[in-house]
C-alpha cells in the first residue's frame, strides 16, 4: 500500500487557520458575554415597565369589609395591562394568599416581606414570562407578568448588531493578515522567480538586496552551496580546458611527424596505416579544441568579455581563413554572403559557435557540395545562417543533434558530436535563437542563429 | 638561415627542427623561455618559432623583450589556444605571423617561407610550384615560359605569394591595389584574378576562389 504523498505544508495557511480558529473563538466568546448584558439591560429596561402597573394596582385595592378587592374599572384596568407585543396578565392575592382578581393560574410567588417587590422568570400556560411581584404594607401580593417577546427582540438586536461587529472585524483581521501575509511572502516569490530565471550555468550568488531576516539566511546558506558549486565547477573547468589545452601539443607533435614520416618513401600498406594515424590524430586534435570551446562556453561569463561589440561579418570573415583550405580538400565550395550584424557578446565564443557550424556542415556535405555561410539582419534581427547540400537532418532527430556526443546513426563521416552542442551552448549564453531548417533548393540543412534584437541597438551607429 | 625553435614539447621541436634542416636552416632549440631569452639576446637569427605556452617566461613576454632590443628576427608564433585575441596580442607585440596548433607541415614550411620571403632583397629570384619570379625584374617563368603580366596582374600576384596559405578578401585586395588609379570593384578584381589564373596555368590552379568572400594561394599540392 503506497500512502498519498503528504501534503506541503504551507506557513500560510497554518498562520490563517490558527488565526480563524482565534477569530471564531473570539466572535463566540463576546456573543455569549454581551447575551448576558443584552438579557439584564432587557430586564432592568423593561422589569420597570411591569412593576409600575403593579403598584397602581396595588395602590387601588380596597380592604371593605366583605374582604379586599381591585377598586379600579375594567377600562382602567385594561389600560394598565395593555401592551403592543407582549401578553400581560396580572393577579391579586389577598393576605391569606386568596386570589382577588386577576388570572387564577399564574404561579405562586417566591416568599418575601410586605413592602417588598421582586422580579423572576416563570411559565405561563407554556410561556415563558417575566413577573414582578409586589406585597403592600398591607399584605396584597400582586404580581404582573408579561411574555418575553419586547425583551428577546431587544436582546436579538442587540446581539445582531455585536455579532455584525465582532464578524466584521473578525474577517477585516483575517483580510489583513492575508494580505499582510502575501506582502510578507514577496521576497520568496522574487526569490523562486530569480532561481525559475537563472539558466543552469549561472552559479552566481542570489542578490541580498534587503530581504527580510527571516529570508536572509536562506538566502545566505543557498549562496554559501552556489559558491562552492561554482568553486567546484570552476576547478572541473579549468582541468577540462587545461587538459585539452595540454593535449594539442603533444598531438601537433605526433602530427606533424606523421605527415614527416607521410614524404618519405612507403609502401602502399604502411602508407595506408600511417595516413590512417594522421586522420585519427586530428580528429583528437579537433576533439581537444571542441572540448576546451565547451568548456569556456559553460564557464562563468568572464567579466568585460560579455558586453564586447561583435560585427558578426568580421567572426566570419576569420572563418573564412581557417576553414576555407579545409573546404578545398573536401572539394566543397565554401562561399560566403556577408552583410553587418552587430551584436553584443563574447567573440571568443562567437567564434567557437561560427567554427562549429562551418566545422559540421563542411563534415556533413559530400564532395562537390556546397556551404554558405550568410550574416546580416532581417528586420533588424542580426542573424548568422551555414546553408549545406548535405543529407539534411530528419525532423525526428533535430532536438537530439544538439546534445552531446549523439551522432545521427549511419552518418558517414568522424564528427564528435559536440559541434551543435557547443553551438547550442554559445546561443542559449547570448540569448539567441538556433533554428534547423530543411533548405528549399537542394536538400540540405540551413541552421539559423538569430540574435536578440535589442543587442544591435547597442551598438553604436556606423 | 639560422633559426631558433622555442618549444617545451619535445616531439613537436624535434618535428620543427627536422622541417627547417631539411628547408636548409640552422636550427638551434630551446626549451625554456630563460634559455631562449639568453640565446636571443647573444646570437642573430633570421627566424624564431616561438611557442606561447612556455612552462616559465611566457611567449609574449619573450617576444616583447626581442622587439624591445630591436631585432629584426621573424617571428612565427605558436598557439595552442584558438583565442582571437592571442593572435591580434602576438601580432601587437611584433609577431610577423602566428599558427595554431596543431598545424600541417606545408602549411608550417608555406608560412615559413612566405616569411622569410617577404624580408627578402627584391633581386633575388624565387620559386614556388614551378614557377619562377623575379621580383626585381616583376618576370614570372612558369615552365621556363616567360609570362607577361599587367601590373596589377603582378600586383595581385606578389601580394597572393606573400601570403600563402591565407584567404584574402576582395576589400582587403581593393585597399591594397587601388593606388594604381582608382578603387577596384569586386567585379574588376574577379575580372584580374581570373585573368592571372588562366596566364600562369597550370599553376593557377593553386589560386582558389573563396565564394562571395576572396582568394586563396593554396600551399597543399592538388
Amino acid at each position: 500500500m503506497d500512502k498519498a504523498a503528504p501534503r506541503p505544508t504551507s506557513i500560510r495557511r497554518q498562520l490563517l487557520m490558527f488565526l480563524a480558529s482565534a477569530a471564531v473563538m473570539m466572535v463566540a466568546f463576546s456573543a455569549l458575554a454581551t447575551f448576558w448584558v443584552a438579557l439584564h439591560l432587557a430586564n432592568s429596561a423593561y422589569d420597570r415597565g411591569l412593576l409600575d402597573p403593579a403598584f397602581d394596582i396595588a395602590d387601588n385595592v380596597s380592604l371593605g369589609a366583605s374582604g379586599a378587592h381591585v377598586d379600579l374599572p375594567e377600562k382602567a384596568l385594561e389600560a394598565l395591562t395593555y401592551d403592543q407585543v407582549d401578553k400581560v396578565i396580572f393577579q391579586v392575592r389577598s393576605r391569606e394568599n386568596a386570589i382577588i382578581d386577576g388570572v387564577p393560574d399564574l404561579p405562586s410567588p417566591p416568599e418575601f416581606a410586605a413592602g417588598e417587590h421582586l422580579f423572576f422568570d416563570g411559565n405561563y400556560r407554556g410561556e415563558k414570562i417575566r413577573v414582578a411581584a409586589l406585597r403592600s404594607p398591607s399584605g396584597i401580593v400582586v404580581q404582573v407578568g408579561e411574555t418575553l417577546n419586547k425583551r428577546n427582540r431587544l436582546i436579538e438586536e442587540i446581539l445582531v448588531a455585536e455579532l455584525l461587529a465582532t464578524t466584521l472585524v473578525a474577517l477585516a483581521s483575517i483580510a489583513l493578515a492575508w494580505f499582510g501575509l502575501t506582502r510578507g511572502l514577496v521576497p520568496v516569490e522574487r526569490l523562486r522567480r530569480e532561481l525559475l530565471t537563472r539558466t543552469p550555468g549561472d552559479l552566481r550568488s542570489l542578490t541580498e538586496n534587503p530581504s527580510p531576516v527571516e529570508i536572509a539566511p536562506v538566502i545566505n546558506a543557498f549562496n554559501q552551496l552556489l559558491d562552492h558549486l561554482r568553486d567546484a565547477k570552476t576547478m572541473q573547468q579549468r582541468f577540462l580546458a587545461n587538459a585539452a589545452h595540454q593535449l594539442r601539443t603533444p598531438l601537433a607533435g605526433l602530427q606533424m611527424h606523421l605527415e614527416l614520416l607521410l614524404r618519405q618513401e612507403l609502401s602502399a600498406d604502411v602508407r595506408m596505416e600511417i595516413e590512417r594515424m594522421h586522420g585519427a590524430t586530428v580528429r583528437a586534435s579537433r576533439l581537444a579544441t571542441q572540448l576546451l570551446a565547451l568548456a569556456n562556453a559553460e564557464s562563468a561569463p568572464q567579466a568585460g568579455r560579455e558586453h564586447e561589440i561583435v560585427d558578426l561579418l568580421t567572426l566570419a570573415s576569420v572563418s573564412a581563413n581557417d576553414w576555407a583550405p579545409r573546404a578545398f580538400d573536401l572539394k566543397i565550395d565554401l562561399g560566403f554572403a556577408l552583410e553587418r550584424a552587430v551584436i553584443v557578446g563574447d567573440s571568443l565564443l562567437l567564434a567557437e559557435l561560427v567554427d562549429n557550424l562551418i566545422d559540421n556542415a563542411l563534415r556533413y556535405t559530400p564532395a562537390g557540395g556546397r556551404v554558405t555561410v550568410t550574416t546580416g539582419c532581417s528586420d533588424g534581427v542580426p542573424y548568422l545562417s551555414v546553408v549545406d547540400t548535405g543529407p539534411g537532418i530528419p525532423l525526428t532527430e533535430r532536438g537530439k543533434v544538439l546534445e552531446r556526443f549523439y551522432r545521427i546513426t549511419g552518418t558517414p563521416g568522424e564528427g564528435s558530436g559536440l559541434g551543435l552542442a557547443i553551438v547550442r551552448e554559445v546561443a542559449e549564453r547570448h540569448g539567441a535563437e538556433l533554428e534547423i531548417e530543411d533548405c528549399n533548393e537542394d536538400g540540405g540543412t540551413c541552421v539559423r542563429v538569430r540574435f536578440p534584437k535589442k543587442a544591435a541597438t547597442q551598438a553604436p551607429p556606423g | 638561415m639560422r633559426a631558433l625553435v622555442v618549444e617545451d614539447d619535445a616531439l613537436l621541436a624535434e618535428g620543427l627542427t627536422t622541417v627547417l634542416s631539411r628547408a636548409g636552416h640552422t636550427v638551434v632549440r630551446a626549451t625554456t623561455g630563460r634559455h631562449a631569452d639568453v640565446l636571443l639576446a647573444n646570437e642573430e637569427f633570421a627566424l624564431v618559432v616561438l611557442d606561447i605556452g612556455l612552462p616559465d617566461i611566457d611567449g609574449f613576454e619573450l617576444l616583447r623583450r626581442l622587439r624591445q632590443r630591436r631585432s629584426t628576427a621573424n617571428v612565427l608564433v605558436l598557439t595552442a589556444r584558438d583565442a582571437v585575441e592571442d593572435r591580434i596580442h602576438g601580432l601587437d607585440l611584433g609577431a610577423d605571423d602566428y599558427l595554431t596548433k596543431p598545424f600541417s607541415v606545408s602549411e608550417f614550411e608555406a608560412r615559413v617561407r612566405a616569411m622569410l620571403r617577404r624580408g627578402l632583397a627584391p633581386e633575388t629570384p624565387w620559386s614556388v610550384a614551378g614557377m619562377t619570379v623575379d621580383v626585381a625584374a616583376k618576370r614570372v617563368r612558369v615552365n621556363n615560359r616567360n609570362i607577361d603580366l599587367t601590373p596589377r596582374e603582378w600586383a595581385l600576384l606578389d601580394l597572393f605569394l606573400t601570403h600563402p596559405g591565407r584567404v584574402i578578401s576582395k576589400d582587403h585586395i581593393a585597399e591594397r591595389i587601388f593606388t594604381f588609379d582608382e578603387p577596384l570593384s569586386p567585379n574588376a578584381i574577379e575580372v584580374h584574378v581570373s585573368r592571372l589564373r588562366t596566364k600562369i596555368e597550370p599553376v593557377g590552379s593553386h589560386l582558389r576562389t573563396v565564394r562571395g568572400f576572396g582568394y586563396l594561394w593554396d600551399v597543399e599540392d592538388g
